[in-house]
């Protein structure tokens, strides 16, 4: 179910976490599977070329560039596309940004709109804002459609409804819009189809996203397979592109390396069915770019998380990652799951409402190497893990800090390790009766089988050779 | 201080703190040229374009002259027995429906409604320039119409002619560079690979999710 706001300010990870670890659901395992299936054909694509490497670092390059200029190249972008008629504007928060979309509807008198996929406009919640002024807002992407009708959030960048099975989506199709129930996959797309094409013929605006704003050329770059972009932003007389403010690349002769690593690290294909290269509104339309701030500047003033600004949003990371592929992304508590969301999300929401993210990670490091653009995410957790301690954060608390002294101090002399080791195996031999403990102790044993204590310690076993040597 | 203002003074200060960090100093990275210039003859363009678009289920003909395509799309009218097509008036449309009955042909121009484009059982468009190691089309639309005859019509012909075939995106750049840097460019340039598809329910490949269900690559020469 989709839960209220204070969701989306960072819910504490572990809360969720025990329910998809210790009690899996069978949506979990589909996910398991996908993730892992797409993760290694989408690697396999990228790997059969022989200038991955050299792509990731010239992207890694390029993309260091923008953010170090972003100020002039924002201003460039501005320039070239208000030449063309295109309102450009600035919002500094979510809420700001709401406030321009609704005063964009309302100048044109929009009943309805038609959304293409966007996870900006996840994070400003505009769906939720639009019906609360009496707008329809639409999801048209095939996934977004059916987690909107299912009133949940999308639990992958990319595919949104990747826990759903046929079966699932039959269901809801029927519950929900009355259609006659079906599990086979064609006829499900063709009910979506069918309502959808009414909704782009009716609406009077479409939303989208932005992969790539080109400064140089004045150019908003959208990447999509289903054709819904396309039609959202091209049926309706107005279009509002969202878009935040480290998306934008310095030069147009950059993208075709862009939409090389874009296509195979997110869908494993060549290129995307279809990508939008818009310049300006056509005759008798009005084009709006919206650049959304919402904490992206405040990432700017610690520069070792910069390359957290890199990410194009393609997904490998999370189907790499064995922890986002257990627990799905709604555990991540916002918008953005899997290890850049672990990365992304305290920068935005802050440490002290998602301190503990950047401890979601085995640090296996899985992540950094299918990263399209380098993006150091093992890096980015441990230099964030190491702010989480050091800043107020739920892993800086009174007791957090009790813990670490006492194992100092047990570490700082041989009595004391004795002593500890000897506290520890008193502790595993009562832990058989910690599944009863009604807390969160109960929920981390119950589905784990702890070690068998050995009769003897490795101290008892070396003082008692040592002393058999003596005799001997 | 407007937000523009605002977002702008905050990306500066960060900036300041990270030069100082050694971070900010950097030289416009070059561009790159991701794949290298092979310049393969025609004949190999051709091949390599049709199996790519084909691999992604999308239709290819090749017909090595004019009278051939008519022939062709006359042939691929009768076989879905489409009445009518819908067309974009370009002078290679016009080449090649020089052959129909006049009745057979709509020209679609800037005053018809989205709901008449839907109604069109096949849309009749041109390519730019066409890739062949990926299979897509480069198309330039300029005005609303043009935009929707790509995605509405439930099968979309692209007809464009051999010498336009280029061996990748990065050979193709350069006009599409200067479409989109131009002041009065207006529209969208849309790369299209394939027929519209969805994998989104079980990772099941879909076609005609809301895009074309069919789409039909006609190359003369």
């Amino acid at each position: 179910m989709l839960e209220s706001a204070s969701h989306l300010n960072g819910a504490p990870f572990l809360k969720d976490e025990n329910q998809g670890l210790y009690e899996p659901s069978p949506q979990f395992e589909n996910l398991a599977k996908v993730c892992e299936y797409s993760s290694k054909s989408n690697t396999a694509v990228a790997a059969a070329i022989l200038y991955f490497q050299e792509w990731r670092e010239a992207a890694h390059q390029i993309k260091k560039y923008s953010i170090a200029n972003l100020d002039k190249l924002l201003v460039q972008f501005e320039c070239a596309m208000k030449a063309r008629g295109v309102e450009v504007l600035f919002a500094q928060d979510a809420a700001e940004a709401n406030r321009l979309v609704l005063e964009i509807a309302r100048e044109h008198n929009v009943k309805s709109v038609v959304k293409a996929k966007s996870m900006v406009t996840e994070e400003m919640e505009l769906n939720h804002v639009l019906e609360e002024a009496g707008i329809r807002a639409i999801e048209t992407d095939l996934g977004e459609y059916i987690v909107q009708l299912a009133k949940q959030r999308p639990i992958h960048l990319v595919t949104p409804a990747m826990h759903f099975s046929a079966d699932e989506v039959g269901q809801l199709f029927h519950e929900k819009l009355g259609e006659p129930y079906s599990a086979e996959h064609a006829a499900l797309t063709a009910i979506a189809r069918k309502r959808l094409r009414a909704e782009y013929l009716a609406a009077g605006m479409g939303v989208s996203g932005c992969n790539f704003a080109v400064a140089d050329s004045g150019t908003v770059v959208v990447v999509e397979n289903e054709g819904n972009a396309g039609l959202s932003t091209s049926t309706p007389p107005v279009h509002v592109v969202l878009v935040g403010i480290e998306k934008i690349i310095p030069k147009i002769d950059h993208l075709p390396l862009f939409l090389n690593l874009l296509g195979r690290s997110g869908t494993g294909q060549k290129l995307t069915t279809y990508t939008h290269l818009i310049h300006g509104p056509a005759p008798g339309k009005k084009l709006y770019v919206i650049f959304l701030d919402n904490g992206r500047t405040k990432v700017l003033q610690d520069p070792h998380a910069w390359e957290s600004l890199f990410c194009i949003r393609c997904g490998a990371c999370l189907n790499a990652c064995p922890v986002y592929r257990r627990v799905g992304g709604w555990s991540y508590g916002w918008v953005y799951p899997g290890p850049i969301g672990s990365v992304l999300t305290p920068h935005l929401v802050g440490l002290e409402k998602a301190g503990k993210l950047p401890f979601a990670s085995s640090l296996c490091g899985a992540c950094g190497e299918v990263c399209p653009v380098k993006i150091d995410l093992p890096h980015q957790l441990v230099h964030l893990r190491h702010r989480a301690v050091n800043e107020p954060s739920p892993m800086n608390s009174a007791f957090e800090r009790l813990q670490w002294k006492l194992w100092a101090w047990a570490m700082g002399g041989p009595r004391r390790y004795g002593l500890a080791m000897w506290a520890v195996r008193i502790g595993v031999r009562m832990a058989k009766y910690l599944p009863w403990h009604p807390d969160k102790l109960g929920a981390w044993t119950r589905g784990r089988e702890l070690p068998k204590v050995p009769s003897h310690s490795f101290r008892n076993w070396w003082q008692e050779r040592s002393s058999q040597k003596g005799k001997n | 201080m407007s937000s523009r203002d605002v977002i702008l003074q905050r990306i500066r200060s960060g900036l300041t703190n990270a030069v100082a960090a050694g971070f900010g100093d950097l030289r416009e990275p070059p561009v790159p040229e991701v794949w290298p210039r092979t310049n393969p003859d025609s004949a190999t363009l051709v091949s390599q374009f049709r199996t790519e678009l084909e691999s992604l289920s999308g239709e290819s003909i090749h017909c090595p002259t004019m009278t051939d395509a008519r022939r062709q799309l006359a042939q691929l009218m009768e076989t879905a027995t489409w009445p009518r097509l819908g067309s974009l008036d370009r002078p290679l449309t016009r080449e090649l429906t020089a052959d129909l009955p006049v009745d057979r042909v709509d020209w679609v121009t800037s005053d018809w409604t989205p709901p008449q484009i839907e109604q069109l059982p096949a849309g009749l468009i041109t390519a730019d320039a066409l890739l062949a190691d990926t299979g897509s089309c480069v198309v330039h639309c300029s005005t609303a119409t043009e935009r929707l005859m790509c995605y509405l019509p439930p099968v979309c012909i692209v007809v464009a002619r051999v010498n336009q075939l280029a061996e990748h995106l990065p050979a193709a750049w350069g006009p599409i560079s200067k479409t989109c840097a131009a002041k009065d460019s207006r529209g969208e340039i849309v790369l299209i690979t394939g027929p519209s598809r969805t994998a989104d329910i079980e990772k099941i490949l879909i076609l005609g999710v809301h895009g074309p269900k069919r789409l039909v690559v006609m190359l003369v020469g």
